[in-house]
């Protein structure tokens, strides 16, 4: 039976130290990362580390509350040997942070007390409990109980309604619409609703002997070859556009027509 | 005639065979905040730059064959910047496996004399816009939020009235012709702007 | 950038084009001048395939200089300039179906550069087609911006080691009057080259004209 039981500690404490040890190596990296590579980093990557990490925690919590996981609370460990001598095993478990177990530091690190500075300030705080009266810190802890309630009140209720709101949003919301990026894509394309500079009357000072076009296929006109400057593919298509202008292939009747329900498209 | 094979062709300077990949997507006018406060996390962090261009598009006609395209672009908020010319090439789609549109593209910075000189080669302005808005990168990646005006009247840039109730949203990267990877990368950026823009391969053919 | 003049110097009776640059060089260094590395100008010439109106269509030259390094200078015949970038080269190279380069009409001007106080002289060896055509030399005076102001300087200055032999004042200051000559970039020089490029192809049609 204590023999189980021994095992089954055991058992936990070393998954446990691996855990950590996991814990610890992704903390380092990261720590690494963030001092080396600042300039470089991207903010998805922080938030992987940081995702990782959180991870990690949680996997230590759910270890320490499994069923299975005997309470380490109830484990007393004693010193046994205490020795001024330099422990290189020792040195070697904790990576060189402690080298010696001897009397001047096990306390330390044995310890079940909070940290000296913490005593003190504990202190401090059951002396001012101490000082003010009965009365006065029933009152206080009646008025932080109300402030306390209120607040969670305040949280919990209409967390569903902004929850839903939220997704509601994201659902419904048009960020952009498909129909502008056509025109939008088009125009910087082949300058599809753009106004044509015909008038020749308009022309910028400084531009003399500017003729602008009267005939001929303008670039909204012409349909782009399929391989670039090749003369002679190209041609054909070029030749025929202006024959039959009224002609053009359906899909851009459908375009025009989705367009112009815009209030910007003529 | 049959011009000369490139490799004779003389080129003393410049990068030859520059490719530019873009994805293309819009964004309506209240929802200009929320992404432009997304690609201000997403990018590098340097202060976003604003722009307001106008850019004429020139057409060089050819006995036979499609026009050859030139746009040139100039600064409204920098006026004694130089102008940008611009050619950009047949947009290459049909590749599945690359997640964005391909074409060539040079840029040449040029003086002021460009639209006296371009008109002296034999190029016609077919037409113009505005655009105004932001540009953000992130190494390579460069994306520029624009609003398109057309002009009312031809020439006149303090006239405008706008394209639409939407910004114009282009993701691009210029880089040597092969270096298809950098597809990837727009396509993982582009996946970081949903639900605000679905940056997309758009086939300009398709929209003619 | 001050105020250029570009002139072609005669070949020495009875000297080649090489012995003759040497003996500009041996003057400018008794004068005190010191050689400040070297300098490049090129010319490209390109004609339109595709004729828009009834007139024959102008030349386009693509011009390179060395003080420019990442600029193109594009030039018309009386026309419109451009200063460009060196993509400009690439993109002639995509307009090649609308502008064929004649091919054989590349020149270029290579040769040593001089400075002498204000001065800065370029003696180059014009060649075309790798055959030496002429002599070319520069002399920029970069104190002044306004040719009309310093004409008379340099005229003597270019006496000095040229002898009778110097040029008037180049065409694109006489047209230009009191005007500021433009400092940004390098046009009025570009068209003085161009000038004498011309000047020096036609040479090569006439028989014996002497520059071998």
């Amino acid at each position: 039976m204590q023999q189980r039981e021994e095992k089954q500690l055991e058992a936990s404490v070393e998954s446990l130290i691996s855990r950590v040890a996991h814990l610890k190596n992704s903390l380092q990296s990261f720590i690494y990362k963030l001092e080396n590579e600042y300039d470089r980093m991207a903010w998805p990557s922080v938030l992987d580390n940081f995702a990782l990490l959180s991870g990690q925690l949680n996997t230590i919590n759910k270890l320490l509350r499994n069923e299975k996981t005997p309470s380490y609370r109830n484990q007393v460990i004693i010193p046994l040997l205490l020795s001024p001598d330099r422990d290189e095993e020792l040195a070697k478990l904790t990576e060189q942070r402690v080298h010696v177990f001897s009397h001047e530091i096990v306390p330390d690190h044995l310890r079940t007390k909070p940290d000296p500075e913490v005593e003190e300030q504990e202190k401090q705080l059951s002396a001012e409990a101490a000082r003010i009266g009965q009365e006065v810190a029933q009152k206080q802890i009646q008025t932080l109980n109300k402030l306390c309630s209120s607040l969670l009140e305040k949280l919990n209720n209409p967390r569903d309604d902004r929850d839903a709101e939220t997704s509601a949003v994201r659902q419904n919301k048009q960020w952009f619409n498909p129909i502008d990026t056509t025109a939008l894509v088009a125009a910087v394309g082949f300058g599809k609703g753009l106004s044509k500079c015909r008038p020749p009357a308009s022309v910028a000072p400084g531009h003399p002997g500017q003729t602008m076009m009267t005939g001929g296929p303008t670039l909204q006109q012409v349909t782009i070859g399929p391989s670039g400057h090749q003369a002679g593919i190209g041609s054909s298509v070029a030749q025929q556009q202006p024959g039959q202008p009224g002609k053009m292939p359906s899909s851009i009747k459908t375009n025009i027509k989705s367009a112009s329900m815009h209030p910007y498209n003529r | 005639m049959e011009a000369p094979p490139v490799t004779v062709m003389p080129v003393t300077g410049g990068t030859i065979n520059m490719m530019e990949y873009l994805l293309q997507g819009s964004v309506l006018d209240q929802s200009l905040d929320s992404l432009l406060h997304r690609l201000r996390g997403l990018c590098d962090n340097i202060e976003p730059e604003s722009f307001a261009d106008h850019e004429l598009v020139y057409l060089l006609k050819g006995r036979q064959g499609n026009p050859f395209i030139l746009r040139a672009r100039r600064s409204l908020a920098h006026p004694t910047a130089p102008w940008h010319l611009r050619y950009l090439g047949q947009p290459e789609v049909g590749d599945k496996s690359r997640h964005a549109l391909v074409r060539n593209c040079v840029d040449v910075a040029a003086s002021h004399s460009l639209p006296d000189f371009l008109n002296e080669m034999g190029f016609r302005m077919d037409h113009e816009f505005v655009a105004k808005g932001h540009i953000f990168r992130k190494g390579a990646l460069k994306v520029v939020v624009s609003k398109l005006s057309r002009a009312l009247v031809p020439g006149n840039t303090d006239n405008t009235e706008p394209l639409s109730l939407s910004y114009l949203v282009e993701l691009s990267v210029l880089a040597p012709a092969g270096q298809d990877t950098v597809s990837e990368d727009m396509r993982s950026f582009a996946e970081q702007l949903k639900p605000l823009v679905h940056l997309e391969k758009i086939d300009p053919k398709r929209l003619m | 950038m001050g105020v250029t003049c570009v002139c072609q110097v005669p070949v020495v009776e009875g000297k080649s084009v090489q012995q003759t640059v040497e003996q500009l060089h041996k003057r400018l260094e008794q004068l005190g001048a010191v050689k400040q590395g070297s300098f490049f100008v090129d010319c490209e010439t390109y004609h339109a395939t595709t004729n828009t109106g009834a007139q024959p269509s102008k030349l386009l030259y693509v011009m390179h200089n060395s003080e420019t390094p990442l600029s193109c200078l594009v030039l018309f015949d009386g026309g419109p300039t451009l200063a460009a970038d060196a993509n400009f080269d690439v993109l002639m190279v995509k307009l090649k179906s609308h502008f064929q380069n004649a091919k054989g009409h590349k020149v270029e001007s290579r040769g040593a550069r001089y400075r002498y106080a204000d001065f800065l002289i370029k003696v180059g060896t014009v060649t075309m087609s790798s055959s030496a055509r002429g002599i070319s030399v520069e002399v920029e005076y970069s104190a002044c911006v306004v040719p009309g102001d310093c004409w008379n300087l340099m005229k003597e200055f270019m006496q000095s080691f040229l002898g009778p032999s110097v040029p008037d004042l180049p065409s694109v200051f006489s047209s230009k009057a009191e005007g500021l000559f433009a400092p940004a970039d390098c046009m009025d020089t570009m068209n003085q080259y161009l000038e004498l490029f011309s000047k020096i192809r036609k040479q090569q049609v006439l028989p014996g004209s002497g520059v071998r």
